[in-house]
């Protein structure tokens, strides 16, 4: 009886499988980590070309704007997704390393004339230091209680700037941080800093897409699926931890970098508990253990917020509301169960009509 | 000037915190001992319990007590809604989402008071109106007394619920064997209801207790909840003597690091607090029944 269901086909199906094909080079694929070797896909063609090629389509300031924000975003994603989709940990205090970053770079700018591509590679050091100091003591805790001591540190890093004002300026932050410039070139229309980020975003996406494919990949996965397990098979779980931890660190210090010569100000506002949330939100609805995942709800995210902020002070309950629905609806994330529930939709009706004909 | 003089002071308003504090750890401390989740939506709680009783007490013209009764039982139910709209559907959820879904509930409550409340500060009248009174050289004001005083009576009748009464039992049995539970017939949803609703109430009496005190607004709820969470850890995680030693010895010293350092620090005192807890005996001062038996 089932057999026959499948050995049936209708002129309709090939409509189907067409939709079905033009899908998959949109969407990722939920479990792409599985494959051994990297290799350079349509799809990935397809990302970098939209990519390059929309700016220059839609050219628009504020869309430039806030793509601007979400390349930011989505490079905070990459990092986190690396110690949470992929090492199984979580960390709510990711807002801090961005901070720490940003820090970096306004300091060493302002006050010491530092170039900013030097400054840039500083704040990704500084961070993963800062990272590598806090690591070993924090990553030996899990769960509920790893969220609550880094989002601690996160708490400790606000009120050591907002404190020390000598430093870091205070509450009110430190101004006029000199765009980033590479050898006299100058980002600074929000078309130029659009390509420096996305540019940056998509070296650091080749450079995760190579490191969860190596040995360290691998045994982040192990440690995520069992920590006993993976110890077992001579895989210092410490060590794996504070990598992904600090790697994640260096990539929010990146993103802190570029985040204060592009906007050119840096104050305790913007690295409070709200951003780190919103980091998580991004890798749990970009889907655990994937790359594109994140990107792509950073992007969603940002235009969400951006869309709501019209609405005033009715802005933050709806903003609320929306994550508790994604996270009730798409609790594995908006791409994976997109794929698995466009697929379903694409080809519901002819399966409904099929079971209809066949008789019991 | 003699430079030790403030402490005593100091150490009145430490206590008082601490009882604070302790509230709202036992708020954490009754959900954990059902369901194994952490309510970061609790300190929202302790909000909205000063809120509303300032908005019934200022705005309805209702009577100091009745106010209090009221915001309880509103608080309650917000509690009851909270579990039925977010916890519920998530109940097999793993775990970084009911956390993210906590903290988004915490962002709509606070953000739909300051709607409904508007964005100042609040602050209520003390229960008796009467002004502070001295012994020796630190002058006590009433307010502190009564809310030491209600926090030992809430340690008392929740200790004599969770292990004098069938209830209790119940609630933690379906926190520390869930299997079991469901096999001898606990209701184990219903009893993470009952355990929002209880942690709920909890929390709006914190918050009544301490808008005379100082300046409740919108947005003080999370550093709160975070506080009272930390008083948990620090006594002992899922223990009520746990969250009461661990609320009075957080608020007084954090009282106290006034005297040594810039107050701007205060805050910060609290986490490291934590980080250096977490680090060194994760079980807390007393130890903790959920930590020893499984790795957390």
């Amino acid at each position: 009886m089932v057999d026959q269901v499948h050995k049936e086909f209708r002129k309709r199906d090939l409509l189907y499988s067409v939709a079905l094909w033009l899908l998959s080079l949109i969407i990722p694929d939920p479990q792409l980590h599985y494959r051994r070797e990297y290799r350079f896909r349509k799809r990935d063609l397809f990302y970098l070309l939209s990519i390059l090629l929309i700016p220059l389509v839609w050219s628009d300031l504020h869309f430039h704007h806030l793509m601007v924000l979400a390349g930011i975003h989505g490079i905070l994603a990459l990092g986190l997704t690396l110690f949470m989709g992929y090492a199984g940990q979580i960390s709510l205090g990711h807002a801090a390393f961005f901070g720490i970053g940003a820090y970096t770079t306004a300091i060493l700018t302002t006050r010491y004339g530092v170039p900013s591509f030097l400054a840039f590679w500083t704040s990704a050091l500084t961070a993963s230091f800062f990272a590598f100091l806090i690591g070993r003591p924090i990553l030996k805790l899990k769960g509920y209680f790893l969220a609550l001591a880094t989002l601690g540190f996160g708490e400790i890093f606000l009120v050591l700037v907002r404190e020390s004002s000598g430093l870091t300026g205070g509450v009110i932050g430190i101004f006029n941080i000199p765009f980033f410039s590479i050898a006299g070139f100058m980002f600074d229309t929000y078309l130029k800093q659009y390509y420096l980020i996305w540019g940056v975003l998509i070296g650091l996406v080749f450079f995760l897409k190579n490191l969860v494919r190596s040995k360290m990949g691998r045994a982040f996965l192990a440690v995520a699926s069992s920590e006993d397990g993976a110890s077992s098979v001579g895989i210092d779980v410490a060590r794996i931890k504070l990598g992904a931890f600090v790697i994640g660190a260096a990539f929010a210090g990146l993103a802190g970098s570029l985040f204060a010569s592009v906007m050119s100000t840096a104050n305790p506002e913007i690295f409070s508990l709200n951003l780190s949330v919103l980091i998580v939100m991004m890798v749990i609805l970009g889907g655990m253990g994937n790359l594109y995942g994140p990107i792509a709800a950073a992007i969603f995210l940002t235009f969400m917020i951006d869309g709501l902020s019209r609405y005033q002070e009715y802005s933050l309950p709806v903003y609320g509301v929306i994550l508790i629905l994604l996270l009730i609806f798409f609790p594995d994330g908006i791409g994976t169960r997109l794929r698995v529930r466009l697929i379903y939709l694409i080809s519901y009706w002819g399966r409904k009509r099929r079971r209809e004909k066949v008789e019991f | 000037m003699d430079l030790l003089y403030p402490l005593p002071q100091l150490l009145v308003s430490g206590i008082t915190f601490g009882a604070i504090y302790a509230l709202v750890g036992l708020g954490f401390v009754t959900i954990a001992r059902a369901s194994q989740i952490i309510n970061f939506a609790q300190g929202e709680f302790v909000m909205l319990g000063g809120m509303i009783t300032f908005f019934l007490f200022k705005g309805a013209d209702l009577p100091y007590p009745l106010a209090g009764l009221l915001a309880v039982v509103i608080v309650v139910l917000i509690g009851f809604i909270l579990h039925l709209l977010v916890i519920y559907p998530l109940r097999k959820a793993s775990l970084p989402i009911l956390l993210m879904a906590t903290l988004g509930a915490s962002l709509v409550l606070s953000s739909t008071s300051a709607l409904f409340f508007g964005t100042l500060p609040k602050a209520l009248p003390p229960f008796l109106g009467s002004g502070p009174f001295e012994i020796g050289k630190i002058s006590i004001s009433p307010q502190s007394l009564w809310v030491v005083g209600a926090t030992f009576l809430v340690l008392l009748s929740l200790y004599l619920l969770s292990h004098r009464t069938f209830l209790g039992k119940a609630m933690e049995a379906s926190s520390t064997d869930p299997l079991g539970a469901d096999l001898s017939g606990i209701a184990r949803d219903r009893m993470i209801f009952l355990a929002f609703g209880v942690s709920a109430g909890l929390g709006s009496l914190a918050g009544i207790f301490i808008t005379p005190l100082f300046y409740v607004s919108y947005h003080s709820g999370i550093l709160i909840g975070l506080k009272g969470f930390i008083a948990a850890v620090l006594g002992g995680w899922g223990k009520h003597s746990g969250a009461i030693l661990g609320g009075f010895v957080l608020g007084v010293v954090e009282s106290l690091s006034v005297a040594f350092i810039p107050s701007g620090y205060k805050d910060g005192v609290a986490f490291m607090i934590l980080l250096l807890i977490l680090y060194f005996r994760p079980k807390g001062i007393l130890g903790s029944p959920f930590i020893d038996s499984r790795r957390w």
